[in-house]
């Protein structure tokens, strides 16, 4: 295991079935997450975004610029100056459907709007846009571990600029023919703001060490078996929830963080997130 | 690459895609028959990054990195837009009665946006840090960007960068919905240019800490958004202004220290517009400027990676291509029409793409 930086996470955004705003899921954990399968899933409405452009942006896009604020806006940091990371596994899969299906008939018409947004870093673009902000921007995609990765390419550029920089995950729920390629039977975006643990612009919820590791036989043999294990959340709800979308480990973290009330108190804790196949990112509380 | 610009050789051709009635001009790979490629990973573009990994040593050179610093050690940061949209929509066209891809087809590996980074970190036996990054046409400048991060904070101790992109129906009736697509072989900054040509390709190139050991090096790297239009350039270029002066800042250089700058020049009449009004500000009369999509086409994700090699081509040859098909220029800075032999030190790289996402790259001779 390599020890690479020191990150804080100064806020976070949240949409899911049934917890649609950061403080909807602090209210949530205090009730163990009791009501969230009652719920039916809302599509996300980013007032940043005006409504005929939400209309044409579609499900994904407006999840991804809804967590995107909701994060900046708990940690308070200028929307219009923050660097951002979207990460996703499958991308707009309602997209490339759209996009797959036209193009297998003879005519093969595509709408001009439908063709930007099928770029996988359209989230970005249509954020930048809402938030006015020429900072960097990126999309990362690492499968199944694009949360991981997207982890920590965020904290490498939060330690790079040394400032916060916003992490932005989601993944939309899916149906054939993708549903056999990587079944996703929830939709949910986080957003969270990640700092090089210094910086002063943003106060950090919490504070870890980040790791990168291999979950290989070369590395194993000085751990414990559980050491290995992926985090998942503590609450079965959650973990329910969280078991049907890609990046779901995302809401672990959420849910750590929605516990403390002061940033020592999440010291001692371990969390660890599929970076690659055979490889783990590792926040160190 | 080096044989066909010494030659004169374009790569653009009007030979027609399979299943394609848009009047325009491709350049296109002739990719060789392979059996190296699992079935779970087959696709166009995969072997199209299978062709250029088997090119020039590289895959060695990597392995010998893997023998230096150990595989976790080693990371990959690979840029696409198209990654294996080619496979599916071959798929699409194969449905079955409850909508499902048959069987052969159904490669989650492959239709995914990270499938390029996941195709080269398992051929080259990566285990380092990896992650594909996907910002349309700028997607494998940024990889550079990364890279460089990763190198300076410890991250890894090498990393391979790269980009590929296949072309595909969603890209060739993607820009012609647009209205971008050119019939003839595109003609960047050109009075009479008419769109873009499409092109295909992949490129790679391993980065270290080793500068001693290298003959090029990488300077510097600036990023920017536009926040103006998802597929219109920034009218006044501020997004473009923006990656460019930060590249040059982050390489502790001024443009006039630039000798060779690889426009993003792709052949539309906004794009040259605002990229040629930058320019205009920006650029020192010695710098040699050209646009090569008018050699290879534009290849979308592939461009950066693309124009990057050139740029590195350019420093350690002295050999600095030309802009091609252009003969009656539009634009307030001095355009490099003819392939020129000159020794030059430094080279930035301009990449814009949709999303109003901007990359700019600085080389430099050790």
């Amino acid at each position: 295991m390599k020890q690479l930086f020191n990150i804080g996470i100064a806020g976070f955004g949240v949409w899911a079935r049934g917890v649609q705003s950061t403080d909807e899921f602090l209210q949530a954990r205090k009730t163990g997450f009791a009501n969230l399968q009652e719920h039916e899933f809302v599509n996300p409405k980013p007032s940043a975004i005006p409504p005929k452009e939400r209309r044409r942006a579609g499900l994904m896009i407006n999840l991804a610029v809804e967590v995107a604020h909701q994060a900046c806006e708990h940690a308070g940091v200028d929307k219009s100056l923050v660097p951002s990371v979207f990460a996703s596994a499958m991308g707009d899969t309602a997209i490339t459907d759209y996009m797959c299906r036209k193009l297998a008939r003879p005519e093969k018409l595509l709408s001009p709007t439908k063709f930007h947004n099928s770029v996988h870093n359209a989230p970005s673009g249509y954020w930048t846009i809402s938030a006015e902000n020429r900072a960097p921007s990126s999309f990362v995609g690492g499968f199944r571990e694009s949360f991981g990765a997207g982890l920590l390419e965020a904290g490498s550029q939060a330690q790079a600029y040394g400032t916060p920089v916003l992490l932005v995950a989601y993944d939309i729920a899916n149906s054939a023919p993708f549903h056999d390629i990587e079944p996703v039977t929830e939709t949910m975006g986080v957003g969270l703001i990640i700092t090089d643990a210094q910086t002063t612009s943003a106060s950090n919820l919490a504070v870890a060490s980040c790791a990168y590791g291999l979950a290989g036989s070369t590395e194993k043999t000085n751990r414990t078996p559980s050491e290995d294990a992926l985090s998942t959340p503590e609450n079965s709800a959650l973990n329910t929830l969280a078991s049907a979308n890609p990046i779901g480990g995302a809401l672990a973290l959420l849910e750590m963080l929605a516990g403390l009330d002061d940033p020592d108190d999440a010291q001692g804790q371990t969390l660890r997130f599929s970076a690659a196949p055979e490889a783990y990112v590792e926040l160190k509380f | 690459m080096r044989a066909s610009l010494r030659a004169d050789r374009g790569g653009l051709s009007a030979e027609p895609w399979p299943d394609c009635d848009v009047d325009c001009q491709l350049g296109r790979l002739q990719l060789p028959a392979t059996d190296s490629i699992s079935a779970s990973r087959d696709s166009r573009n995969n072997r199209t990054i299978a062709w250029a990994l088997a090119q020039d040593n590289f895959t060695q050179s990597v392995t010998d990195a893997i023998g230096r610093y150990g595989t976790a050690r080693v990371g990959l940061v690979m840029g696409t837009s198209t990654s294996s949209i080619d496979r599916t929509e071959v798929a699409y066209t194969a449905l079955d009665d409850a909508e499902r891809f048959p069987q052969a087809m159904r490669q989650p590996l492959t239709h995914n946006p990270h499938a390029p980074g996941d195709f080269v970190a398992d051929q080259l036996g990566l285990g380092g840090p990896r992650i594909t990054i996907s910002a349309a046409c700028a997607s494998s400048a940024k990889v550079f960007a990364t890279a460089k991060r990763w190198l300076n904070q410890g991250v890894v101790d090498a990393v391979v960068v790269g980009g590929a992109d296949s072309l595909c129906l969603s890209v060739i009736y993607g820009f012609h919905s647009l209205q971008l697509v050119s019939p003839e072989p595109c003609r960047p900054f050109d009075v009479q240019r008419t769109g873009i040509s499409l092109g295909e390709a992949a490129g790679f190139a391993l980065l270290t800490r080793d500068v001693a050991a290298s003959e090029c090096v990488l300077l510097g790297t600036g990023e920017s958004c536009d926040a103006y239009h998802m597929s219109s350039a920034h009218p006044e270029g501020l997004g473009a202004q923006l990656c460019m002066q930060r590249a040059l800042a982050d390489s502790s250089l001024q443009m006039k220290d630039i000798d060779y700058l690889n426009l993003h020049g792709t052949g539309t009449r906004a794009n040259d517009d605002t990229e040629g009004r930058v320019c205009a500000e920006l650029l020192s009369s010695n710098t040699l400027a050209s646009a090569t999509k008018s050699w290879t086409g534009h290849t979308l994700g592939a461009a950066g990676i693309v124009e990057a090699v050139l740029c590195l081509d350019a420093l350690s040859t002295g050999f600095v291509p030309g802009t091609r098909n252009t003969t009656d220029v539009e634009a307030d800075f001095s355009l490099l029409l003819d392939s020129q032999q000159r020794t030059i030190k430094t080279a930035l790289s301009n990449s814009f793409g949709f999303g109003g996402n901007n990359c700019s790259v600085v080389f430099g001779k050790t």
